[in-house]
């Protein structure tokens, strides 16, 4: 997110400006009102829900403060910490094999090839699919007795796989049908960033005899870093919030096994209707997305000024 | 020693397009599978995988037929219309807002002296809204839905879904915008144009690529959207994804040829989409992640 103060000199200075400014006002505020009343009072109004005790099916009934119990009730709250977990299980995982497949594509991709724009369009598509839909083609491809993927599996000769019935393989599974559907986004920007990459670098590289491996290892892959950040952060940030696949796959099943953080505070306002509980649960986890890309942030910076210095 | 470096290169090259080739089965393959279990009878799905149409099962039209003209039919268009309106209308509103707002952070300068703010930090306050997870503002959204009537209506969805838009909007189109040489719309100042008439006449047409990918990133985001559906509707605004989910969670199972065929309904236009944004990605959606 680069600054593009640079380029608004010339426009500044001209003879309009008094004017302009009344104007500015009116090309931008829309979006910040907008924002004020349906993003931030919405923010502020569930962290008071969130110190509140308040019940969806008499919400004339008032709301009743009783300050920090239901972060309390939190604490000791197992259902909420296996969620919690399941929820970091899932970004973690997720986002490490995307990236990692979406390098190698971005990488592929990069050469010279044919079909080039057949190849781009069809590992776009995953991305652009509805959720819902994708969960349930989740359902079907990884169904034991009737999916395809199982059917393979054992005229390879191999034992099938529970995919969704097992606790300890429904979360894997999820992460796979993620990846499916996410490893486009991974390789179209990593892919642009390769491309931006000024090609005398690898030149001289391969006159002083460079191998691929070593131009990999000291040249695209440092200087794909700042790419990488960003990509892997809106990726892990939209993950958190891991809801729809999930409902139409496994439903938060077996059990709870892949029950994530936006499904309890749902299950939790929707269902019991308990509000306040409900957005404290929901508040948790915006601490959660925070202290992630604070912690993820600063240790590569500090990282990057280890390495500098 | 020329033919063994000529033929390691043709070997690269055979391994790249292997690989190429076997993701875009992977990417291909799950698409094909709902394709063909739309045109299955239940006995070709409850017997195990069939691959091939008319060599190991007779496709049929039965599910097309119940969806289309059975009993929900009704439910089945009125959803995917549903969806068709709230996603182009409130993409439609997020990028000329979106667009305004982009347009004005690149050429005027701001400051707000109580937060001692300048054109960054307003920039970073309206694209960090993207990164909140929907959950934490979504019980207070259907709370003020219920109290001012905008519950399960076209109305409030529109809104909605602006401000879920909004954010992505300003943050692609404020990087093409930055993009956009200053001096046209400067000699049209100069001419006498108004900042609105230089910014519709000159501006606009200029990014209208930018503008065309924005609008359909924004589609594509609401038409996809469940969460937001699933608390501000019930059914009279109720979405497609909304209808999809209902149907795949029913407690006698899913009816497989049945969802394939609505989950088409679903997916087809966004295939659609895939293949006439493509060619606007890298300067659509890649800028901002770049920079």
């Amino acid at each position: 997110m680069g600054d593009s103060a640079p380029r608004m000199i010339t426009v500044e200075e001209s003879p309009t400006t008094k004017k302009d400014r009344r104007v500015s006002y009116a090309f931008l505020m829309p979006t910040v009102i907008l924002i004020l009343i349906l993003s931030i009072f919405p923010l502020l109004f569930s962290l008071a829900l969130s110190f509140a005790s308040w019940d969806l099916s008499r919400l004339e009934g008032g709301v009743r403060f009783i300050g920090l119990q239901n972060f309390a009730t939190l604490i000791s709250d197992t259902r909420f910490w296996d969620t919690a977990k399941n929820t970091v299980y899932f970004v973690g995982g997720a986002v490490a094999l995307q990236y990692l497949l979406g390098f190698c594509l971005a990488m592929l991709l990069n050469q010279e090839i044919r079909f080039r724009r057949f190849f781009r369009v069809v590992f776009l598509m995953p991305m652009m699919l509805t959720p819902a839909a994708v969960g349930y083609l989740g359902r079907m491809l990884f169904n034991e007795s009737m999916g395809p993927i199982n059917d393979i599996i054992k005229h390879l000769g191999l034992p099938i796989v529970p995919w969704l019935s097992n606790s300890k393989m429904a979360m894997p599974t999820l992460i796979l049908l993620d990846t499916w559907e996410w490893v486009p986004f991974m390789t179209i920007v990593l892919l642009a960033g390769l491309q931006s990459l000024p090609p005398e670098v690898f030149e001289s590289a391969t006159v002083d005899g460079a191998s691929d491996w070593q131009k990999l290892r000291y040249i695209t892959f440092p200087m794909l870093v700042p790419v990488s950040i960003t990509v892997i952060l809106i990726r892990a940030l939209e993950a958190f919030k891991l809801f729809d696949i999930v409902v139409v796959m496994t439903g938060g099943g077996p059990g709870t096994a892949t029950e994530t953080v936006t499904m309890y505070a749902y299950t939790v306002g929707m269902r019991s209707g308990n509000l306040g509980y409900s957005s404290a649960i929901a508040y948790s986890l915006l601490v959660m997305v925070i202290l992630f890309a604070t912690i993820f942030l600063n240790s590569l910076r500090g990282r990057a000024a280890a390495a500098e210095g | 020693m020329q033919l063994t470096m000529r033929q390691t290169k043709k070997a690269k090259s055979f391994i790249t397009h292997f690989l190429l080739g076997l993701w875009a089965l992977v990417c291909l393959a799950p698409i094909y599978w709902v394709l063909i279990t739309s045109f299955k009878l239940p006995i070709a799905v409850f017997q195990g995988p069939k691959y091939f149409p008319w060599i190991d099962f007779k496709p049929t039209l039965d599910a097309w037929n119940f969806l289309l003209i059975g009993p929900t039919s009704a439910a089945v268009y009125r959803s995917w219309a549903n969806s068709a309106i709230l996603a182009t209308t409130s993409a439609a509103i997020a990028v000329i807002i979106g667009g305004m707002a982009g347009y004005a952070l690149t050429r005027f300068r701001f400051y707000w002296p109580g937060l001692k703010w300048k054109n960054t930090n307003i920039s970073f306050f309206i694209i960090s809204q993207r990164m909140l997870p929907a959950v934490v503002i979504i019980l207070p959204f259907m709370i003020m839905y219920r109290i001012f009537g905008l519950i399960d209506t076209h109305l409030g969805m529109i809104l909605a879904y602006t401000v879920f838009n909004l954010p992505f909007a300003v943050w692609i189109l404020r990087d093409f915008f930055a993009g956009l040489p200053v001096d046209l719309e400067e000699s049209a100042l100069i001419d006498g144009a108004n900042r609105f008439q230089a910014f519709r006449m000159i501006v606009l047409p200029l990014a209208a690529p930018g503008l065309i990918a924005t609008f359909l990133f924004c589609l594509v985001f609401t038409w996809n959207d469940y969460l937001f559906a699933l608390m501000l509707t019930f059914s009279k605004a109720s979405t497609l994804p909304m209808f999809i989910a209902g149907e795949g969670t029913q407690s006698y199972g899913p009816q497989w040829w049945y969802l394939s065929a609505l989950s088409l309904l679903s997916i087809a236009p966004m295939i659609l989409i895939s293949l006439l944004v493509e060619r606007y990605i890298r300067r659509g959606l890649v800028v901002g992640a770049i920079k």
